[in-house]
């Protein structure tokens, strides 16, 4: 990701140069001749980005804009790929090649596109965002007319050093300062004669011009920055966030103008005649009221005060967490364009504002991940459909040229069938199972129902595996419990595989399975197989009595007292639906399990897989980069777990 | 009731739904021995009380609601309606509101007259019954009347955001304008559309349509200065000029049992509306390229034959296409001023005003009476169609004796294709 | 077997419709993809044997109910195309007033040969499967929702506010130029064209999922709308009581 920037001398002083207005009008006309050129233009009174043709349109006396130059960077919609259906073709990325300036990017808005840069080019490199980041020219402008909502002061981002190639600051009389910050900016000023270097005197001017303009900030902060992180996390369940968020219409506004912002949905779409498609990515928003809604109906974060609160704890805590950036930068676009008036980080931070004490931030370690099949689907065929149920399926996949899935039991891929879009389904087959994996499959959304109406041989796209799986080395040397609920014996069956594959390594295996009814209890072959098989304990209930079945009845937890096990060298491992997680966790501390001995698998909504999209925040953590398992240690601090 | 034809025993029609028009009509024809017992032309459309929906409504709202009338002359609604509240408000509109409305109501002109010459009757003239077969058999057909309506919806929405209930077009002027970059652009497009155009005066050519003449009175705008579309006063064949203000003189609305919608009279028992009556009255005032093109297919005035509305109408395209070139020029010329209408401004008032535009089939009236609040007290529209019905209902009478031996199929289809003729906009009619 | 549609229309101004057939090079797509077999604005002969009926039009009389009733038997997908379909449209601001009337202002003496009943939208009388909102519709919408009943999926339409396409087209908030806009609480799909063309909106498209009806008119007062005038907006097409979706 270098950007080759330019040193500063030995006291850190870029090169500067001075430019007459006219002169500079001259540059832009010149980069209009040359590239697409995005500036600041004025609209209905207010300041906004757009394609300019001449530089009598360009405004940089502007105090904010509606939307921020970050959404240049990630438009509202883009093609990420171009596919064929009914075909085994491999998609084609779609990438921007073109190069393409953006003339008058406040400081707060440079501080904002290095978070985009860090989130989508360091870990699980986006290769879309890289080809346009690359062609992207970036001429930044001093804010010497703060917006009246601004607190960028405060947020420390009213001035900025780098991310710009050119910086332009307005020293009066027509002059014009220009900072350097990479050998492109140099580059492009070599090609005009009419700048000469700034004297020591005009560089020392920017500086007075950037203090006297700090005066004109008028909001502040009733504490220090760096102690807003504690304060959103000691303050997680208190009532402001229902009483502040009554008047939200959850109307997406304070997401989509926010430049640190950059969730997303993927979609596919199709032409008329079914054959060409592709895949968009557009802007979506936590505030968005499907935004945690998975398939099944359950909405993780359904109210207007959770949502509320997640964005407020994003802006001032997660983002800063995982990634060491900024994630409210106070440019105040947010408090512009909230009509209920809520939406201010500030007037949050500040009206939760109180005694503060230091904590070191838990710092997620990320991990730098990049192979095929992280952003590209790669192409698998359907070997073999078990109808299981009425509602679920098992299917076998393997990948046209041979290679292994490689996932541990635990993890999940996302499976792309054309033209309907993405699902993620946890792999159900151990990976010592050689080179074809199996999905277990509820019909439940599009995906899935057009996943149980493929044919035997026919052709889908496989992303992944993504996420943590179980902890197979805090297991191994362990007897093992595990507590598997409806169609929770999906991922667990890669699990109890692993171990039967491994036997010898573990200590007493313990399998209960509850479920609905007898008539929805799935892998039922298997399970006549577990039930003979020494080598494993299997106990089941089902929730309601009914005819034929002979076994035991009562939810899941009724079976525990049954189970005769020394806790001390334990681990217990727990899948299911969320009513699982409330009624077992509780037994299995009561039998004496610590929270780091149990192991549960969290669903959450998940698109992208790459801990970008943001559909699958649990606070600060993505289910799709920490998780989808956790042991419960981990999810102690993290209330909206659970 | 006399016996016309001893050989014609026992004739019965009945068409539920005409196909391939806009909105719900039935035709009814009874013949026994001889004698026509039955001939009617009917219209069962459901009501949707627009006149008095509209009572208590803000001036801003009005226009909106009352585009929702006609889903293909949205455009001359919402027109009618701004004239209407703008004489009631004493506002007078710039040079370049009008130049833009004139060019907004081209688009919608040639959008109507190509669906109805391309789509709705040019399938009775190919022998099919629509023109989704065409489109394997007459597939450049097909793609040019496709094509002349994407043009006509991409010029509408250039100039008002939509084609279909136009956004922009307001009292007082345009929300949103076009830069002449926009307009340069469309100007090449329009003069492209030439060879599609004189595709279509070639198809239209070709038809061989049914030789039957009756002379009526014939009613349209007239302008002094040009072919009216949205400008002039009301002009009749048989009363001469009359002012908009004074329209109810011409129009007369009366009720009948069998019809949602009212029937209009004035010096005779029914008049006709449309690009026929345009023809007639104004065919002077056509762009000379129009003029030619009338020649080349044989409409000459005054022409009193019903079935040459359709003809009337492919002579109007060639004018409004020229004359979206000419203004287009006007504009680019004289530039585009950023007189973007502010709704606050608006000076509201009581009084009472009427707009009258050429909708696509003919003369339309919108009367408002506003309180000092400026919302309607009161409203009236009298619709191009309903206008019409009156006149097809005379047309059937002295046509039917003509074809009564032909046999029920071939009268039926004579029937139809003598109402699809009238393009009726039904469901606008009774409104 | 290529599915079998057909449109039809109760009391409608048909531009929904009509801008149906605002495609070009798709057509020939479309016709290769589906039969027509019915569509009476357009085509002569029709068929009573279909699987998709695309149903134009709010009920406003008697005869209607039952003709809606019979489409809806005879067909697998019944699809309510546009507002008057969707939520009633327009056609309900006589509900306001009562039906005789409304006959009397516009019939006068010869009210007595009309009948009418307050109107309402299609799901008030027989089941709906898919909605194409937006008076009119916005022809995009509708080719999506073909697309996913040819693939057999559900259509993915917007279930947030117009706010969030507003912001997509870069647009200034109508608030912020002296007038005021239902986007916040009217469901997204259309583009947010009528601020891009300069207007506000007016909530064609109905209200978004769990709209908060008491936020957006506390705004609207805020910005100095009385109480009837907040009413007379939201009522353009907010008139039939029972919006279910």
């Amino acid at each position: 990701m270098a950007f080759n920037l330019v040193p500063g001398n030995e006291e850190g002083v870029k090169p500067s140069f001075i430019i007459r207005r006219k002169d500079l009008d001259s540059v832009v006309d010149g980069l209009v001749k040359d590239m697409r050129v995005f500036g600041v233009k004025s609209r209905h009174g207010k300041f906004v980005y757009d394609r300019i043709n001449n530089s009598g349109e360009l405004r940089l006396d502007f105090d904010i804009t509606v939307m921020p130059p970050s959404r240049i960077l990630l438009p509202a919609k883009e093609v990420l790929l171009q596919f064929e259906l009914g075909t085994s073709k491999q998609p084609q990325p779609v990438l921007e090649s073109e190069p393409f300036a953006i003339i008058g990017v406040h400081p707060y808005d440079l501080h904002a596109i290095e978070l985009i840069d860090e989130a989508f080019m360091a870990t699980n490199p986006d290769p879309h965002y890289i080809a346009r980041r690359h062609n992207a020219f970036i001429i930044g402008v001093d804010n010497l007319n703060p917006s009246l909502r601004s607190f960028a002061l405060d947020m420390g981002t009213h001035r900025a050093e780098k991310g710009f190639d050119l910086l332009l600051t307005d020293l009066g009389d027509e002059d014009y300062l220009i900072t350097v910050g990479t050998e492109k900016g140099m580059a492009l000023l070599k090609q005009y004669n009419h700048i000469r270097r700034a004297s020591a005197g005009e560089v020392a001017r920017r500086n007075q011009l950037l203090k006297e303009a700090e005066a004109r900030y008028k909001l502040h902060l009733a504490i220090s920055r760096e102690l807003i992180p504690q304060l959103l996390e000691d303050n997680y369940e208190n009532p402001f966030w229902r009483t502040r968020s009554e008047a939200c219409l959850s109307c997406g506004s304070c997401v989509m103008v926010c430049p640190t912002c950059f969730c997303y949905d993927v979609l596919d779409e199709v032409q008329l005649n079914l054959k060409e498609g592709a895949r968009i990515r557009q802007w979506d928003g936590c505030v968005l009221v499907d935004f945690a809604r998975v398939a099944s109906g359950e909405n993780f974060r359904h109210d207007k005060a959770s949502r509320f609160r997640h964005r407020i704890n994003r802006k001032g805590r997660y983002v800063q967490e995982r990634y060491g950036k900024l994630g409210c930068v106070g440019c105040g676009r947010c408090s512009i364009a909230c009509l209920a008036e809520i939406a201010s980080p500030l007037e949050a931070f500040n009206a939760l504002a109180e005694a503060e004490k230091k904590k070191p931030l838990t710092g997620i370690k990320l991990e730098i991940r990049d192979f095929e099949g992280l952003h590209i689907p790669q192409m698998a065929q359907l070997i073999r459909v078990q109808q299981l149920t009425p509602n679920e399926k098992l299917f076998d996949f393997r990948f046209i040229d041979g290679h292994q899935l490689g996932h541990q039991p635990g993890q999940f891929v996302e499976v792309h069938v054309m033209g309907i879009g993405e699902a993620p389904i946890s792999v159900a087959s151990s990976p010592s199972r050689g080179e074809v994996f199996q999905l277990g499959v509820r019909s439940l959304g599009n995906v899935t129902t057009a996943m149980h109406n493929l044919k035997e041989g026919a052709i889908v796209g496989i992303r992944g595996p993504f996420g943590k799986g179980f902890p197979i080395p805090s297991i191994e040397g362990k007897d093992v419990l595990m507590m598997a609920g409806g169609i929770g014996l999906f991922p667990m069956r890669s699990l109890v595989q692993y171990i039967l594959d491994h036997r010898r390594l573990f200590g007493r295996v313990i399998l209960l399975y509850g479920c609905r009814s007898a008539e929805a209890r799935i892998l039922k072959d298997e399970l006549a197989d577990w039930a003979r098989d020494p080598n494993l304990e299997l106990l089941e209930t089902i929730d309601k009595s009914c005819e034929g079945w002979n076994g035991h009845v009562g939810v899941i937890t009724t079976l525990l007292p049954e189970v005769k096990m020394d806790i001390t060298n334990a681990v217990a491992v727990v899948v299911g639906p969320p009513v699982l997680y409330k009624v077992a966790l509780n037994e299995l501390k009561n039998m004496g399990f610590k929270d780091e001995q149990i192991i549960v698998s969290l669903e959450r909504r998940m698109k992208c897989g790459v801990g970008k999209c943001g559909h699958c925040q649990i606070e600060g953590i993505y289910v799709c980069q920490e998780g989808p398992v956790f042991t419960l240690s981990q999810l102690q601090k993290v209330k909206e777990a659970l | 009731m006399s016996i016309i034809n001893k050989e014609v025993r026992r004739v019965e029609i009945d068409v539920h739904h005409i196909t391939r028009v806009e909105g719900h009509g039935n035709i009814s024809l009874k013949i026994n021995d001889g004698k026509i017992e039955q001939l009617l032309w009917e219209v069962p459309e459901s009501p949707r009380f627009f006149e008095a929906m509209i009572r208590g409504v803000s001036w801003q709202h009005v226009s909106h609601i009352v585009s929702r009338i006609c889903g293909i002359c949205s455009i001359s609604h919402s027109m009618a309606s701004i004239l209407a509240t703008e004489a009631a408000f004493g506002i007078q509109p710039s040079k370049q509101t009008q130049l833009l409305r004139k060019l907004l109501y081209n688009a919608e002109l040639l959008e109507s007259h190509v669906l109805h010459s391309m789509v709705l009757v040019a399938p009775d003239m190919l022998g099919t019954d629509s023109i989704f077969p065409l489109a394997e058999t007459h597939t450049d057909v097909v793609l040019i009347a496709l094509r002349l309506k994407k043009l006509a919806y991409n010029l509408a929405e250039l100039l008002a955001g939509r084609k279909t209930h136009p956004i922009s077009l307001v009292v007082g002027g345009f929300t949103k304008l076009p830069d002449t970059g926009e307009l340069e652009k469309m100007r090449v497009k329009l003069e492209h559309a030439f060879v599609d155009i004189n595709t279509v005066v070639e198809i239209v050519r070709s038809w061989k349509l049914p030789n039957f003449n009756r002379e009526t009175e014939y009613v349209a705008l007239k302008d002094p200065v040009e072919y009216a579309f949205i400008s002039g006063q009301i002009a009749s064949s048989d009363t001469g000029v009359t002012h908009v203000e004074n329209y109810l003189e011409i129009t007369n609305e009366y009720c009948v049992p069998h019809s949602t919608a009212k029937h209009t009279r004035n010096h005779r028992d029914s008049y006709m509306v449309g690009a026929l009556s345009r023809f007639n009255l104004n065919h002077k005032q056509l762009h000379p390229r129009a003029r030619k093109t009338a020649e080349e297919l044989g409409l000459v005035a005054p022409c009193y034959n019903p079935f040459m509305i359709t003809v009337a109408q492919v002579v109007e395209i060639v004018h409004a296409l020229e004359d979206s070139m000419d203004i287009i020029d006007q504009l680019l010329k004289r530039g585009i001023e950023p007189e973007v209408v502010e709704e606050g401004k608006i000076p509201f008032r009581a009084g009472r005003g009427v707009g009258a535009v050429e909708a696509p089939r003919g003369i339309l009236f919108h009367d408002y009476t506003y309180d000092a609040d400026g919302k309607i007290k009161k409203a009236n529209c009298v619709i191009p169609t309903n206008q019409n019905h009156a006149n097809i209902q005379k047309d059937m009478e002295a046509l039917v004796p003509l074809i009564m031996d032909r046999g029920g199929d071939v009268i039926r289809h004579i029937l139809e294709i003598l109402v699809r003729a009238y393009d009726p906009c039904i469901s606008c009619s009774t409104h | 077997m290529k599915p079998r549609v057909a449109f039809f229309e109760f009391t409608s101004c048909e531009g929904c419709q009509l801008d149906s057939l605002n495609i070009e090079a798709e057509i020939l797509d479309l016709l290769k993809a589906v039969d027509i077999v019915a569509f009476r604005e357009v085509k002569s002969g029709s068929s009573e044997d279909y699987d998709i009926a695309f149903v134009e039009g709010s009920i406003t009389r008697e005869s209607e109910i039952a003709r809606l009733k019979e489409i809806r038997e005879r067909a697998k997908i019944l699809v309510a195309l546009g507002a008057c379909a969707c939520l009633g449209g327009v056609n309900c601001l006589k509900n306001s007033l009562p039906m005789e009337e409304a006959l009397k202002i516009v019939y006068g003496r010869d009210a007595r040969y009309y009948d009418t009943i307050p109107a309402r939208p299609l799901h008030d009388v027989v089941r709906v499967d898919h909605y194409v909102r937006g008076c009119p519709i916005n022809t995009d919408e509708l080719l999506k929702v073909i697309k996913a009943l040819l693939l057999n999926k559900r259509p993915e339409i917007p279930n947030y506010a117009v706010c969030v396409e507003c912001k997509m087209a870069n647009n200034v908030c109508v608030y912020e130029r002296g007038m005021t806009c239902l986007g916040p609480i009217t469901r997204a799909g259309c583009g947010a064209i009528c601020i891009t063309s300069g207007r506000y909106c007016v909530g064609c498209r109905g209200l978004v999922y769990e709209a908060n009806l008491e936020s957006q008119k506390d705004i609207l007062k805020k910005y100095g709308l009385t109480a009837e005038q907040i009413s007379e907006k939201l009522n353009i097409y907010d008139s039939c009581a029972g919006v279910k979706r």
